[in-house]
């Protein structure tokens, strides 16, 4: 009977520990961190010699949890898709717990997932969080032959005072050339013409952007709802992606002289 | 004649005393109303003295608070004025310390919140227990990252939140142990909190996955009573 006592008094301190919180924006990370880091070499490493790469795209989680739940529980039913990429705004409130939930509902995915940075993530101290949970702001990674650059063009959340998107990091990239690239695929959390674009560069970025090769579409969230533009009229599509709450996902298929993708309702 | 002349001189001079006589006695009982009146004054601006001092002296906070997380910082330390017939609102006025941890500096909160103990239960010795309090409050950070109003930059309205007014609502209880008047505090409380804030209860008001662990906040602290 006593020892039952005192398992119910640590089991009360435990549970209160996990309630202690200092500030909802306090960004006092609990559990894993940068997990774009630990994600891209299992991306690289599953992807490697492969002809074929599938995987699934989908962003704006922000409150938005049971749907992100049951959008994991549904791809670790299938068996076809090597990776995930979040488009961006994992929180609503760029609070630090919010960073922490997405993470730990994505981290149940069977497949490796990367992150992007959206706008609603920059909010109080919401990038400090983001930085430490997710990693780097702009990031590429190799799946297979195909190159994915991740860039942050969320301009007018830093109020057009630091250089979004960072054309110092996209010349870098181009500059280092990675010779079995045949096709590069651009991501971002907000593409060219919104208002949180800085739409002053908006074409000198598209423009940029063509010179990587193989560069046929770029992938974008944000707008919380399916888009499918030629934003430049040069047939260069931009494929966005839907909110949590619609339910649905896009299906990337990549081969190497075929594009195609379709939409996952779940 | 002659006699004309003293009886003038005489009849003048007995006027002339008994007008100085008079006037002697208006004089007296002039500065002794003087005098009263002097004194009524002094009264008078004494007592508009102590009262405005009474009124700036009820501004005096009447005990000083320690407060340890609480969603308002990792320490706080605050004061405060209790009031209502058993003393069962409060008013507190924290300032809360908030590390850096990931983020790229310390920070200072200010929290402004208002408490209701309604009921207290006297138990053995110098000690009581007081089962509920409520408190609502509203919690500020001071960091230029934060605003009450969007900027400038955006297209009103764009976020339609304020990140950096938190609205906060705990309960909890509290133990008391009375040490009487000739101590420095009267009395010292020690107190926890179970809450939460705004941007939590909006988030788990829509999911199923967020468990009531995930949004609620614990708070420990200690009331020092002086006055």
């Amino acid at each position: 009977m006593e020892r039952k006592i005192w398992l119910i008094f640590v089991m009360a301190f435990l549970g209160a520990c996990d309630m202690i919180e200092y500030h909802p924006y306090d960004v006092r990370i609990h559990g894993e961190t940068d997990m774009n880091g630990k994600n891209i070499p299992r991306i690289e490493a599953a992807c490697a010699g492969k002809d074929t790469v599938r995987f699934a795209l989908m962003g704006d989680t922000q409150r938005f949890y049971d749907e992100t739940e049951d959008f994991v529980t549904h791809l670790n039913g299938r068996n076809d898709v090597d990776f995930v990429i979040h488009g961006g705004d994992v929180s609503d409130f760029g609070l630090t717990k919010e960073f922490e939930w997405v993470r730990d509902i994505m981290n149940k995915l069977d497949v490796p997932y990367v992150t992007l940075l959206g706008n609603h993530d920059v909010l109080g101290n919401g990038l400090d969080a983001f930085e430490e949970v997710f990693g780097a702001v702009n990031f590429d990674f190799m799946a297979g032959k195909n190159r994915f650059i991740c860039l942050n063009t969320n301009a007018l959340e830093f109020d057009y005072s630091h250089p979004i998107p960072d054309f110092k990091y996209v010349y870098s990239l181009l500059a280092d050339s990675v010779t079995e690239v045949s096709r590069t695929v651009p991501v971002m959390h907000v593409a060219p013409g919104d208002i949180e674009f800085n739409n002053n560069v908006s074409l000198v970025f598209h423009e940029l952007l063509k010179r990587f090769p193989g560069m046929e579409f770029c992938l974008h969230a944000h707008d919380h709802k399916l888009k499918e533009d030629d934003l430049f009229d040069d047939g260069i599509m931009y494929y966005g992606c839907s909110y949590m709450k619609d339910r649905n996902y896009l299906l990337f298929t990549l081969t190497p002289d075929w594009y195609g993708y379709e939409v996952v309702y779940y | 004649m002659k006699w004309f002349i003293i009886n003038v001189i005489c009849g003048a001079c007995l006027l002339l005393a008994g007008m100085t006589a008079r006037a002697e006695g208006v004089d007296s009982v002039r500065t002794q109303r003087k005098a009263e009146r002097y004194e009524r004054r002094v009264a008078y601006f004494e007592k508009r003295r102590e009262k405005y001092q009474r009124g700036w002296e009820r501004l005096i906070p009447k005990y000083q608070i320690v407060q340890f997380a609480g969603s308002i910082g990792a320490v706080s330390v605050g004061t405060g004025w209790d009031y209502g017939k058993k003393g069962q609102w409060e008013t507190d006025f924290l300032l809360g310390y908030l590390p850096r941890f990931s983020s790229n500096e310390g920070k200072v909160t200010l929290t402004l919140r208002e408490n209701y103990i309604p009921w207290r239960v006297k138990l053995g010795g110098c000690w009581s227990y007081r089962p509920f309090s409520v408190s609502l409050g509203m919690n500020t950070v001071l960091d230029d990252e934060f605003w009450v109003k969007e900027p400038e930059r955006y297209p009103a309205p764009y976020y339609k939140f304020s990140t950096r007014v938190r609205f906060l609502l705990f309960v909890g209880q509290r133990f008391a142990v009375d040490l009487g008047e000739n101590h420095w505090c009267k009395r010292i409380s020690f107190y926890y909190e179970v809450g939460t804030c705004d941007l939590y209860l909006i988030s788990a008001f829509s999911n199923k996955w967020l468990r009531p662990n995930d949004i609620l906040s614990l708070s420990f602290g200690v009331k020092f009573q002086i006055l």
